[in-house]
């Protein structure tokens, strides 16, 4: 069974995904589609551009994109209302609290003062917001390609 | 060859020039490119080498001087005899031990608090401490399977546990990469197997492409250069129009300002193609 165009939502959950857009963001929306032969249901990804003239979402996040009234150009049909769930960096939505995987921070470093911090270890008050390492050692943010030509540039993104 | 040859002769079907040769059909699927774009084939670079391991230091120099690991705080052998301390250094001792010594100052770097033996942070130091070292080993003994095999898999571990710490902590994630020395890339968006023909095919988009961009950058310089004309004749025109309906005792449309601003835009363009052709000079 066909699936309407998810751009006909009014408000969609997005994944961002790289994209080299400047004051735009893409963003992968994961539907269910169903296989009437075997009465399954697949997922399905569309990949819809918002406006996002400040670039607050980066590679990973889960985004809610609102649809705008007006197409801004011939690929910009939404823009970025709210970041979600940043990628590495959730909140308990009941206590509020941070996590890491299935621990509080807070317990994690009430374990680590027990024993005595060690001078050299990561501290998350000093660490800084998340996007330093780009192009320097992360390249999450960008499209890997393959290298298929030897022209004596050494390109970062090409593996 | 002669049914081609008959169906030259006796249909109607128009063919194309450059589809004939001698009177018959030439073949163009196999069509070769005029154009004289060179391809060479990247070098394959081998799994374990650092830059595809994604490891920015090698295995480091190490004082062997030093006393073995376990007996590094030993009170007895501070008091011992010269020779006996010497046996008891890294230089009398095999390589393993050195390998231990920076597996341990890798781990320190990371560690959380002295009985840190588990967390993330130390199990990736200290697979990038075996790594490296394995690196430096696998140089000399290139056809040792057994150290490939280990290698390859250390390696894949020690990415697999990257991707999910980013996913876990993103900030621990980017301060590992800076304190372990490691670049971190996913795998390319889209698969592409390199072969002759697709690399060829996108080497020929690119040079299109350079060409449009050329083109077009030549014919905005043509158009700009013709601007300033054409700004003259404007302020010519319409200060005869101007002139003439003051004149004809009609109503004024053209203001003082609007011939103002021409001559603004005028003045602009002009100090904007001195400022060009100076900074073409310097170059």
């Amino acid at each position: 069974m066909l699936l309407p165009p998810a751009t006909k939502a009014q408000m969609l959950l997005g994944q961002c995904i790289p994209c080299i857009k400047q004051g735009a963001s893409k963003f992968k929306i994961r539907r269910l589609e169903l296989d009437t032969n075997l009465n399954m249901f697949f997922p399905k990804h569309e990949v819809v551009y918002a406006h996002d003239p400040e670039k607050i979402c980066k590679t990973g996040d889960m985004v809610i994109i609102e649809c705008l009234p007006q197409k801004l150009t011939r690929l910009i049909t939404h823009k970025v209302k709210e970041v979600l769930y940043p990628l590495g960096d959730l909140t308990d939505p009941v206590t509020n609290k941070k996590i890491v995987s299935s621990k509080f921070r807070e317990d994690i470093d009430d374990i680590n003062r027990l024993y005595g911090e060690n001078e050299g270890a990561f501290r998350y008050a000093k660490a800084p917001r998340r996007g330093w390492q780009e192009n320097k050692k992360d390249f999450t943010h960008v499209d890997i390609r393959t290298k298929y030509h030897d022209d004596g540039r050494n390109d970062p993104t090409e593996v | 060859m002669s049914s081609f040859r008959y169906l030259r002769i006796n249909s109607n079907i128009p063919l194309l020039a450059n589809n004939l040769i001698d009177g018959v059909i030439s073949r163009n699927y196999a069509l070769k490119s005029d154009l004289k774009i060179k391809w060479v084939r990247p070098e394959k670079v081998p799994f374990y080498k650092p830059q595809n391991s994604g490891d920015l230091q090698s295995f480091p120099e190490i004082n062997r001087k030093q006393f073995l690991l376990e007996f590094q705080n030993s009170k007895e052998l501070q008091t011992a005899d010269e020779n006996v301390k010497k046996l008891f250094t890294l230089e009398f001792a095999p390589k393993k031990f050195t390998n231990k010594v920076f597996y341990k100052s890798m781990e320190q770097r990371v560690k959380r608090h002295e009985y840190d033996y588990s967390s993330i942070e130390v199990k990736l130091a200290r697979w990038t401490g075996v790594i490296r070292a394995q690196q430096e080993l696998i140089e000399k003994f290139p056809r040792n399977k057994w150290l490939k095999i280990a290698l390859k898999e250390l390696i894949d571990k020690r990415t697999k546990h990257l991707r999910y710490l980013r996913r876990w902590d993103y900030k621990k994630f980017e301060w590992l990469l800076e304190t372990l020395d490691l670049v971190y890339k996913p795998l390319p968006t889209e698969p592409f197997q390199v072969t002759r023909k697709d690399s060829l095919q996108r080497l020929t988009g690119i040079y299109v492409d350079n060409i449009k961009s050329q083109r077009l950058e030549k014919y905005r310089l043509q158009l700009e250069s013709e601007q300033p004309a054409f700004l003259e004749e404007k302020i010519r025109n319409l200060q005869y129009i101007r002139d003439e309906q003051k004149a004809c005792g009609v109503e004024v449309t053209v203001t003082f300002e609007e011939i103002e601003q021409v001559k603004q835009k005028l003045e602009d363009l002009k100090a904007k193609n001195e400022k060009r052709s100076s900074e073409l000079e310097n170059e």
